[in-house]
């Protein structure tokens, strides 16, 4: 039960970070999302310790091995657009597909090489 | 009241579809069995079966997407854990994401054109393979449709997640740094949620890489579709 207690703190910290990271994206215009420019302020104040790891870790932990539980409402939303996709359309599924596959392969060939080439691997 | 039922259910059911999933990808394990799939597609076989319409499951589920921002910010944490190793992997990955960003942009719209969609589509297609909010954003820019955006920013997301072992399997990528590259230059949050899976060093690498490339899109795409069409 303290676990749980403790974690809900770390998400509640998260949560005021995502909201200044949404303030600081609408007064500056920034194209960036606000939990993208949320995320770069946590990991300041992780770097200048000005927030401590023990503050956020079971949370954070916690979210990121189930990162993917919190993309389902939106994935479910493609429900809405199935018919889209029918006859030609089917075709820019297609597309998207090979483009994802090109990027995906020719990335990370690319940085694996370069990273290998210069003897950057460390284990 | 009612309202409150209907949230509560559609929570308590996805956080249980969910595990489940879970449970099925520790049995099977391959792409096609990642949780994100499975628990899709569970969740609208139950929309489908019982004719819930999305919108009412959305009553439970826009709790859960709000929780997708402090999900992203909690990315920092493995990034802080592992910054060490990452700076010192800096450069290939950087330069792996250009490399991403700039195919991305460059095979969708020369795919897309070619097979005679509309202005309108390809643009919407141009800038997939970042995350759902600067993606919008792009298309915006360069005069495509948002919501189209946002589905195939899905597809991009979805479709990784799916083909993640082939691909890696062709392109002959083995290393958690290529790996965390190639999810995160192709498939954005979703491909960092599974590389997450794999290990937190795969998945800071997979961070760094959604948000360089959301960036660089942002920055090249309105020039580069100039250049093209």
């Amino acid at each position: 039960m303290e676990k749980v207690g403790k974690m809900i703190v770390h998400i509640v910290l998260l949560y005021i970070i995502f909201q200044f990271g949404n303030w600081i994206q609408r007064t500056l215009h920034l194209f960036i999302p606000g939990s993208v420019i949320g995320m770069m302020v946590l990991f300041i104040l992780l770097s200048t310790k000005l927030i401590r790891v023990s503050w956020i870790e079971e949370g954070a932990n916690y979210i990121v091995a189930n990162l993917a539980f919190f993309f389902i409402p939106v994935t479910v939303g493609i429900i809405d657009y199935y018919d889209l996709f029918l006859g030609k359309g089917a075709l820019l599924i297609l597309i998207v597909l090979v483009s994802t596959m090109l990027v995906m392969g020719g990335s990370g060939f690319f940085s694996q090489w370069l990273m290998r080439r210069k003897g950057w691997e460390h284990e | 009241m009612s309202e409150f039922v209907i949230a509560i259910s559609a929570i308590i059911g996805t956080f249980f579809i969910y595990h489940l999933a879970i449970r099925i990808h520790r049995t099977w394990r391959y792409s096609l069995t990642a949780p994100v799939l499975v628990a899709t597609i569970l969740i609208i076989s139950v929309l489908i079966i019982f004719r819930i319409p999305y919108e009412t499951y959305m009553v439970g589920g826009k709790w859960i997407n709000e929780l997708l921002g402090p999900a992203v910010v909690a990315l920092a944490y493995p990034l802080y854990k592992y910054k060490d190793t990452l700076k010192q992997v800096a450069a290939p990955i950087l330069a792996g994401t250009l490399l991403g960003g700039v195919v991305g942009i460059t095979t969708g719209l020369l795919l897309a054109q070619w097979a005679g969609f509309e202005s309108a589509i390809v643009y919407s297609l141009t800038p997939k393979s970042v995350t759902t909010p600067v993606a919008m954003a792009v298309t915006d820019t360069i005069g495509g449709v948002m919501p189209l955006a946002a589905i195939f920013v899905m597809i991009a997301g979805i479709g990784g997640v799916l083909m993640h072992h082939y691909v890696f399997r062709l392109f002959q990528v083995n290393h958690y740094l290529g790996r965390g590259v190639g999810m995160g230059s192709a498939s954005h949050a979703i491909g960092t949620a599974t590389s997450m899976e794999v290990s937190q060093l795969e998945g800071a690498v997979s961070t760094i890489s959604m948000v360089i490339s959301a960036v660089v899109v942002s920055i090249i795409t309105p020039s580069l579709v100039q250049l093209m069409m």
